[in-house]
This record gives structure tokens, sequence and C-alpha cells, in this order.
């Protein structure tokens, strides 16, 4: 594989050694090393290298299992001793200035999570501030990338829409629960209107600024290979960008939960953040720990989704340079 | 080989008379009033269709603005830039442009990148894939196609920047130190590859280097630009016949341009520093330049 192209090419490229064996080289990666000068910059499988990497494989595999293990180890210890501490203080009514003694046991809110789950309403809350999430996050989501491509693309748009944008950004998303009520015709699109507003600013601006990262070389290389100003945005600006949008995605789905969680509990009709404040009110004490703990899951769980779509979407990302990851 | 590749891409059978690139009393300068600066002046160049030209110059004299201007990428301040007898309007893919720093899309497989130039004209994909295969196949990538540009060498990622280049078809190669960023072994494996692809698909070629090995080794003519502002001071002509071997670079032919070659560049790296520099000192260093460098001056 490493010489044949070369030959074919008609090159008269001077063997000055014999070719190294590279039947191999279609072998598992780790063992893949790239000699630059050796076979015109052929990858090609050094001797060594190749001898090494079977005990080597098998040593990294333990290693790589204990890490695993002790990092598993360690995480159920924090989340253990977190545990231990709310079911010490909350069984002991702890009461030294921080006051335990109303709060629930962890078993009590075991309990009102397997109640809660036979509930209709707990779910519909639920399926209801999901349901406020996505739509409140797509529509950030598609805004916020498409401006953020023109205005990081075009100076013109730029000097026009930022100082607007610099005006609304620094105003948090639960100032706007007010005037958002006052301005939605109905309660359930002031909410996913906040919503959006939480998750809109940080897409935008990373968008933004991934836009103007992408190498200027980049731009030309496809100018150059025929492509035109739609086509340069979509094949080359976009995914240029994509590795910040992704960031900026990540930011924007922390920012939305917490915009939502406000708007539910001020001016709410369901919803976890409303569950929760209805619970405060109602003295259901197990219920607001329950909240708490649905609405850190369900944040988590989106965050996750966000993980794993960049992942999926930017598969090259990992043999980029570290800085280049989110 | 032969026949899989005049089956799928038009190299070869390129009508005679097509890429050629025409400099007419190029002028390009830079920003206004008191903050000017005149990059490159009055510059006459010409490459003819098929041929591979070189500009070597001191560092700083604008040989790569006027591939730039070539390229598309701006227009001259004055004169006139043709290709082919029209103006050159603004980038396009007849023109293949190779860059000094690695312009491949990280975000494509290797193949995708190749791919992209034809896919941008709108080729149907099948047939795209059959002719980055081929290409690829030509360059010894062909088992890299589903890899990413990071997982390359940088050897690789420029092969592939040359390929990349190629798959439209251009008439034209410009080519902006495509090798500056290689190890010297590795340099020499691609200036070896290069013109076997030149001489396989005819094309005409505007390199620009440092390296005046480099350019005589690949070249028909090279031209030597001055010091800012960029002017052409000399054209050389390499009469050594093709196709170039590595043994070819220790032949009297071969010594003889570069020292003729060094002796202009010297006088131009001088001038470049010369303000900064005893007048004293520049003499002994103008004395050795002799006759035979000037020679051949335009």
């Amino acid at each position: 594989m490493s010489t044949v192209p070369l030959r074919a090419l008609g090159a008269v490229v001077e063997d000055r050694e014999p070719p190294p064996a590279t039947a191999a080289a279609a072998n598992t990666a780790p063992a893949l090393v790239v000699v630059p000068g050796a076979v015109a910059g052929t990858p090609v499988l050094s001797a060594p290298a190749r001898r090494a990497s079977e005990p080597g494989a098998a040593a990294r595999l333990v290693g790589a299992i204990r890490a695993q293990a002790t990092a598993l180890l360690l995480g159920v210890c924090s989340l253990g001793a977190l545990v231990l501490f709310w079911h010490l203080a909350t069984t002991y009514r702890w009461d030294f200035y921080i006051r335990f003694t109303n709060l629930p046991t962890p078993l009590e809110v075991a309990t009102q999570f397997g109640l809660a789950m036979d509930n209709p309403k707990f779910l519909t809350n639920v399926g209801m501030s999901l349901r406020r999430i996505a739509i409140g996050f797509a529509v950030a989501t598609l805004l916020g990338v498409a401006l953020g491509l023109a205005i990081g693309r075009y100076k013109l748009l730029r000097q026009l829409m930022f100082p607007a944008v610099e005006a609304l950004r620094p105003i948090p998303a639960i100032a706007w629960v007010p005037i958002s009520i006052m301005l939605w015709p109905d309660n359930e699109v002031s909410i996913v209107f906040i919503t959006f507003i939480g998750a809109f600013f940080p897409i935008l601006l990373n968008t933004v600024a991934g836009v103007q990262a992408v190498d200027a070389v980049l731009l030309r290389a496809g100018q150059c290979l025929g492509a035109r100003e739609p086509q340069l945005m979509w094949h080359v600006v976009l995914p240029g960008a994509a590795p910040q949008v992704f960031t900026g995605l990540a930011v924007g789905m922390g920012v939305a939960w917490v915009s939502l969680i406000a708007a539910e509990m001020i001016s709410g009709q369901f919803g976890v953040g409303y569950f929760t404040w209805e619970a405060y009110s109602l003295i259901s004490y197990a219920d607001i720990v329950l909240g708490m703990i649905t609405i850190g899951v369900l944040g988590l769980g989106c965050s996750w989704l966000i993980r794993a779509a960049s992942r999926l979407a930017l598969p090259w990302l990992v043999y980029s340079k570290p800085s280049g990851r989110i | 080989m032969n026949t899989v590749l005049e089956d799928s891409v038009a190299g070869p059978g390129l009508p005679a008379g097509r890429g050629q690139i025409e400099l007419k009393a190029l002028s390009m300068s830079f920003g206004q009033g008191a903050a000017r600066v005149d990059a490159v002046q009055s510059v006459e160049l010409v490459v003819a269709p098929g041929e591979f030209v070189s500009i070597i110059g001191p560092s700083g004299c604008g040989k790569s603005t006027l591939l730039n201007v070539v390229a598309g990428f701006m227009p001259p301040s004055e004169g006139q830039v043709l290709l082919d007898g029209l103006p050159i309007k603004g980038p396009g893919p007849e023109r293949g442009v190779v860059f000094q720093q690695y312009s491949l899309f990280p975000w494509m497989s290797v193949r995708k990148n190749v791919e992209f130039g034809l896919k941008m004209q709108g080729v149907p994909a099948t047939k795209r894939q059959t002719t980055a295969r081929t290409l690829l196949g030509l360059a010894g990538l062909l088992a890299f196609e589903n890899h990413y540009p990071d997982q390359l060498s940088g050897g690789m990622k420029q092969r592939v920047g040359i390929v990349r280049a190629l798959a439209t078809s251009p008439q034209v190669m410009l080519m902006d130190e495509p090798f500056g960023a290689l190890d010297s072994q590795t340099r020499v494996v691609m200036q070896q590859i290069l013109t076997n692809m030149w001489q396989r698909f005819r094309l005409s070629v505007l390199f620009i280097t440092h390296d005046i090995e480099e350019a005589i080794f690949l070249s028909d003519r090279v031209y030597v630009m001055t010091a800012r502002p960029g002017r052409i001071k000399a054209e050389v002509a390499i009469p050594l016949p093709r196709p170039r071997t590595a043994e070819m670079m220790s032949s009297v032919e071969f010594t003889q341009i570069l020292h003729k070659l060094r002796n202009l560049i010297r006088e131009e790296s001088l001038a470049a520093m010369g303000h900064e520099l005893d007048a004293g000192g520049l003499e002994g260093f103008a004395t050795e330049v002799g006759p035979t460098g000037v020679q051949h001056l335009v």
C-alpha cells in the first residue's frame, strides 16, 4: 500500500531503504504511526511500534478499566455522602442556625416519588416543562444560529444589529417576566418566550464568535473551488462555526432551564417549577425536594442530549486540537 | 491507470492555448495617504499554457500578493491580470489554488474535501466519488479517503490539497509556498509528486517559493523579484530536461543556475536590509554578485 501508489504515479522516488511492511496498516488505530519523511508521508506501522502494541494494549486496557472503576467508586462515595448527610440532618432534625427541622428525609422523598409516578398531575407537569423547553429552545436555536451566521459574516449587519443585541443582552430572562405577561396573549406563550430569551443570547453570541473564528483560508479555499455565497455559508461557514454553536447550545440549554423554572414559579400554571412552588405554598415538603430533584435530572438530561448531538454532528472534532473541543 | 484517468478526469486532453496567465503593468498598493504601502510595481509576467513558472524573491517582496491577485482575492490597483485574454474578476474553479497553510475542511473526510469543487458545480454524487477516488489513487491516498484531515501528516494534507485543486480540472494551478511548512525530506518527495502530476495534467502552474532549489527543480522559468516594492528583476529559463530527477540537483547545469539565482536573490535581500547596514560592509557583497548574475535581466 505504501509504495505502490507512487509507482503508479510514475514517480521517480529513490528507494533509500526497503519499505517497511505495511500489511497491518489497516490495523487498529493506536499503533498507527505516521512517519512523515519515510515513504512520502504515508503512515506505516513501524516494526517496533507493532511489536509493542499487543502487551501494551492489554496493559492500557487494564489501566483504563482501573481508572474508570476508581472514578465510579469516587462518584458513588460523593453522592452517598450527600444523601447520608441529608438523611442524618433530617432524621435527627439538626438545628444550628440552619434548620433542618421541617425538611423531608430521603426516604420520604423517595416514597413521594413513587406516589408521584402514579399521579398523572406530576407527569403532566413534567411534560409541560419539557414542551416549553423544546419549543423555546428550538426557536432560540433557529433564530440564534441564523442571525448569528448573518451578523458574524456581514459587517454592515453586525454594526446595525449588535448595539441592539448588546442593549438587551444584560437583562436576565427573569426580568422579562412582567413584560412578557403583558406582551403575549396567553400565559403559555409568555413562559415559552422567557425560555426562549434565556437560550437565545448565548446561542446568538457563540454563533457570531464561531463565524468570526472560521479560518479565512477555508473561505478562500471554498471560493476557489467555486462556492457561491449561499453555498459558502452552508458548506463552510456553518460547519466551521459548528463547534462554537454547540458551546452556545450547551450554555443556552442551562440558561433556558433557569429561566423556565423562574417563569413557572412566578406566572405559571403547570410545569415542574410551578409544582415545586405550589408544594411550598401547600406545605408539602417532600414535593418541594422532589420538584428540585426532578428539575436537576431534567436539566442534566437535556445537557446530555446536547453533548450527544454534538458528538454525533462533529465526529471530526476528536482528531482536532484539544482546544477545539467543547 | 491511464485509461481510468482519461475517462474520468479531463486532464491530459486539455485543448492547447488555454490556461495562459498574463500580468500587464500590474501594481498593487495597500492603504491610503501616508499609510500607503506599494507592494508590487509594474509587474509584467506571462505563464504560457502548460508552463511551470516560479516566482522567487526576498521575503516581503509581494510574491504572495501577485498570486492573490491572479487567484482573484483582490483586484489589481493598476494594470491588468488576464486569464486567456480575459480579465480576472474573482476566485473561480478554473484556477486551482494550493495554499501555504493547510486549508482542508477539517469537518469533511479526505474524499469529501476532494469532491467539494465538483459538488459546487452540481456534479452527481457517484461521478464525484469516482473522480475523487481516481485522483486520490494517483496521489497514493486512496487508503485514507475516509480519514479526516487532522488524522493525516502535513505532507499528506498538502497532497490532498493539490488533489482537491485538481478535481475541478482547472486550467491553472496557483501555489503559494505549498511545501513551506514541511520538513526537508517530505518536501523533496512532494516536489517529485508535483512534477509528476504536472506532467500528467499539463496545466499552467504559477508557483511561489522562497526555496531557490525547489524553484529550479520544478520550473520551466523562474522570475526573480526585487525587494519591496516588488518588481521583476530577472527572468531565468531552466533548460534542464524532463522528467527531472533528484540526481539532476547535483549536475553542473543545476548548480550554475542555482548560483546565478542565489546571487540575484542576495542582492535583493541586501537591498531590503540596505538602509540599516553600513555601506562599506555592503560593497564587499556587491562585487561578489559578478556579471553572470545580471545576464538574464529583463
